[in-house]
């Protein structure tokens, strides 16, 4: 997206952030650094801490401790004492919600940051159509947000907070107030407003998928700390723990480790059956797994995967072209397969059938 | 079945009775007397002197309640601090003083004789026997009622408009010129409604403490008491007249607070 | 069972409130309709001296309405109902007779305007009212009191009177009203009765006006018609004119009735 390697966020950081706040039930402590042009996803659970680091970033929320700068600009430095006004940060937010102003008209809420800078009625009205435009809602120049859907809510959320031209873009939950029929336009869409961003960008997600889609990096969240951070293929192939793995999205089994043979590490499922994994790991282990990497076979054939369990069918989910299938065996699993697939292997809660996947797409973390 | 009818028959029986109880002494304001009569009663110049100082006193101190009131309406909605709920109580506790008591304890404050008589007098600031006294005694009986008004409407709004307008460059001023006051009108408005009522008959306190001269403090429920004893048909028909504005003040503020706000309604 | 037992507490409550307001109201004397108190409307500046007599009267204490006389008056002709109205003058009775709503009026005592100042006050004499500056408060010209006002300013002459009408801040609907402004320090001078500044116990002073000012301010009481207890109104009216009603009047700074 940006010029730049996202991960090199050492020299040239457009936002650097450190904060440690003392929340409800645990406290947050945070450092992070997004370069200009790209965007840093911050994945996790509610209630992580994920919205209050916008927060903070923004200037509505003070942090016991911390800094925040932006570019060449200080926004927050508690130890000198500095602590600057939301308004003259200047931070385009998009709220969860949209928090659109419900008592102006689309175009109105467009033009509300730039007040000052454009003069004249008519020159606001312009320029609040020109970039309703870009999203395509220009037709909605003179809706009141309440007669509005979703998808246009968040296209107008997104005009008004880039309207002021921001110095940074915070985006919190973007999707989520979305159904899934909207959803998936309007990420195409906001892809594509992200990649011309030319200002660092935070984006916040419950969603590893979202958060895969819309970031350069993303950053897992839990109990206010940051817990692993890296590009989104690097998480979901090699997870810190069975919390980035289950956020991921991959299947997730327990066992004990033991060495065995050809360098393969044997695992021992609780509840039965036994896999094998090229990943080193000795005694107690979580073992994870993608979806799309388990296959599914009749009982009684043989392939070349080596790990191989006997399960019974439990649910049977179409997402689009694929197939998503929750399975009962020793421990609960799940497979997406292709749609053509499970037809041919007439897929049906209470049929039997064979998981199978390979030793190297099994991964071990020590538990 | 059968045990809801017979409540069903005492709610409309206790309606009906409410509703003949609280409109039939207004009703009979204007049937006592021909309508030519009561606009005939009117060319009595104290009667109107009362009526336009009554208009005069209570913009003026309806001006005084919004331009103090709102802020700290919006302090206390948005800030958290200690003893909050003590400063609530103290700011409300006008609303339930009887008005012969709020016009002693203004005497006893503001008064001559005062806590702060002298320090007034020193700046020669004069409130009793004057109109700025009625203006005081105004603005201490109806201020209570905008402010918890307010302070309900502005609580009501939704913080993260307020957040909105601050990342979006606005100041904290103009976020609640801009954000807090426009989405709070409705419940603005009909607070201010109930302290016109409440300043419009305003009695007690007025008398006591800023007296009763035509012109200058008898306002027109001082000069319906004062009609009262010589002439019935006269302080019927500054009644009726203070019926009718209070009527329409209802009625404006009704339809206004349903009208001003389009895109506040079914958010 | 429920029910019963709903039933057995609702009629228990029921009772309670019915020997609670059996109570109630064999406090008030005894259970004769008859011997129930009297209802008086009596001026305002008739408000301590009445509330003395009215201890020792027959059928108790009697229900006072103290007020401006013209406000009881303006009552009484609106379909009020008291057994006793008394007046700071003559004039208001004598029209409700005329009217045929009351008996006729008895004239019980007197009483004399005074100029009252707060008892520090530098304010010597009547002269001192006419230089700008003083705060007056005077009754509202339908009040008794307040008509006695403006016959004694104007027995000054229109000048003079006018020098210290100017002076006027409030009208107040009844004597009480200005006697309160001047005890709390609100006005410099104001015209009440004699009675109200031995009410007011030493936190007023009045000033005497000269003899051939002075007004005759007579107070009549009348038995209002319509009542049920005629008889104890009687005696009530009967009893202000002389023995223990005249001895309390007097005390409270009334003068004898005019032969």
């Amino acid at each position: 997206m940006g010029a730049r390697d996202p991960l090199s966020e050492e020299e040239g950081a457009a936002l650097e952030l450190g904060a440690e706040l003392r929340l409800g039930a645990f406290d947050l402590e945070i450092e992070l650094a997004v370069p200009a042009g790209c965007c840093l996803a911050l994945a996790g659970p509610s209630g992580a801490g994920k919205s209050t680091v916008l927060r903070v970033v923004a200037g509505l929320l003070r942090p016991d401790r911390g800094n925040v700068r932006c570019g060449e600009a200080t926004w927050l430095d508690t130890e000198a004492g500095i602590d600057l006004p939301p308004e003259l940060r200047r931070c385009g937010y998009v709220f969860q919600d949209y928090a659109l102003f419900p008592h102006l008209r689309a175009w109105q809420n467009v033009a509300y940051g730039p007040r000052r800078e454009v003069r004249g009625r008519a020159e606001r009205r312009r320029r609040a159509e020109a970039l309703l435009e870009r999203f395509g809602v220009a037709h909605l120049a003179d809706a009141y947000p309440r007669t509005l859907s979703g998808g246009e809510r968040q296209r107008v959320a997104l005009a008004r907070a880039l309207a002021p031209r921001p110095r940074a873009l915070l985006l919190d939950e973007p999707l989520a107030a979305l159904d899934s029929r909207t959803r998936a336009a309007a990420t195409r869409e906001l892809a594509s407003v992200l990649r011309e961003a030319e200002v660092p960008t935070l984006l916040v997600t419950h969603d590893f998928a979202e958060a895969a889609t819309l970031g350069d990096t993303v950053a897992v969240m839990a109990e206010g700390k940051l817990v692993q951070r890296g590009r989104a293929a690097d998480l979901a192939a090699r997870p810190v723990s069975a919390f980035v793995a289950d956020l991921t999205g991959a299947v997730v089994l327990s066992g004990v480790a033991r060495p065995g043979a050809e360098g393969l590490t044997l695992v021992d499922l609780d509840g039965g059956g036994a896999i094998a994994s090229v990943d080193h790991a000795t005694g107690p282990v979580t073992v994870s797994v993608f979806p799309w990497e388990i296959a599914l076979e009749p009982p009684g054939g043989s392939g070349s995967a080596r790990n191989r369990l006997a399960v019974e069918v439990a649910s049977v989910t179409e997402l689009g072209s694929r197939v998503r299938v929750g399975l009962e065996g020793p421990q609960p699993l799940a497979a997406e397969v292709t749609a053509a697939s499970a037809r041919a292997l007439g897929l049906a809660p209470g049929r039997t059938v064979v998981a199978t996947w390979k030793a190297a797409a099994t991964r071990l973390t020590s538990s | 079945m059968s045990a809801v009818r017979p409540f069903r028959a005492i709610v409309t029986v206790a309606l009906a009775f409410a509703l003949c109880f609280l409109t039939l002494p207004v009703v009979a304001i204007f049937a006592g007397t021909p309508p030519g009569e009561l606009v005939a009663s009117l060319g009595d110049p104290a009667a109107l002197d009362a009526l336009s100082l009554s208009l005069q006193a209570t913009l003026a101190a309806l001006a005084v309640i919004v331009v103090v009131g709102a802020p700290a309406a919006y302090a206390l909605a948005t800030r958290s601090f200690r003893g909050r709920s003590a400063v609530i109580t103290l700011v409300e506790l006008p609303l339930v003083l009887p008005p012969a008591v709020a016009g002693i304890a203004l005497l006893a404050a503001l008064g001559p004789q005062g806590l702060l008589g002298g320090w007034l007098e020193d700046a020669g600031v004069r409130l009793v026997f004057e109109t700025a006294g009625v203006i005081v005694a105004l603005v201490f009986v109806a201020a209570p009622f905008f402010i918890s008004q307010a302070q309900a409407a502005f609580s009501a709004v939704d913080r993260t408009w307020l957040d909105a307008s601050r990342t979006l460059g606005a100041t904290e001023a103009r976020t609640f010129l801009s954000v807090m006051v426009p989405s709070a009108l409705p419940g603005l408005l009909s607070g201010l409604a109930l302290a016109w009522g409440r300043a419009l008959g305003e009695f007690g306190a007025t008398l006591i403490f800023a007296g009763s001269l035509s012109g200058v403090t008898q306002t027109a429920p001082l000069a319906i008491y004062e009609l009262f004893a010589t002439d019935l048909n006269a302080a019927l028909a500054l009644s009726a007249v203070l019926v009718a504005i209070s009527a329409a003040l209802l009625l404006s503020v009704k339809l206004v607070g349903g009208r001003v706000a389009p895109g506040l309604l079914a958010r | 069972m429920r029910r019963a037992r709903a039933l057995v507490a609702g009629l228990c409550t029921l009772a309670a409130l019915a020997s609670l307001a059996a109570a109630g109201c064999g406090r008030q004397g005894p259970a004769q309709d008859a011997e129930e108190p009297l209802t008086v409307s009596a001026a305002a500046s008739l408000a301590e001296a009445f509330g003395r007599y009215g201890e020792g009267v027959e059928g108790g204490r009697p229900r006072y309405s103290f007020a401006g006389s013209d406000e009881l008056a303006a009552q009484i002709r609106q379909g009020a109902r008291p057994d006793v109205y008394a007046a700071a003058n003559t004039k208001l009775p004598e029209a409700l007779h005329r009217e045929g709503l009351v008996e006729r009026p008895v004239t019980f005592t007197t009483n004399a305007l005074v100029l009252a100042v707060p008892a520090d006050s530098a304010i010597d004499a009547l002269s001192d009212l006419e230089r700008p500056g003083a705060d007056l408060v005077v009754g509202s010209p339908s009040v008794p009191v307040g008509s006695y006002t403006r016959e004694v300013l104007w027995r000054l002459g229109p000048q003079r009177a006018e020098l210290i009408l100017a002076g006027v801040r409030s009208r107040e609907p009844d004597v009480k009203g200005v006697v309160a402004k001047l005890v709390a320090g609100a006005a410099d001078a104001g015209f009440v009765y004699r009675s109200d500044v031995v009410a007011a116990g030493g936190r007023l002073r009045a000033l005497a006006l000269p003899g051939r000012l002075r007004p005759q301010a007579a107070y009549a009481a009348a038995v209002v018609r319509g009542g049920e207890r005629h008889a104890l109104a009687r005696r009530f009216v009967g009893g202000l004119r002389s023995g223990r009603g005249a001895r309390i009047l007097r005390a409270a700074g009334f003068g004898p009735p005019p032969r």
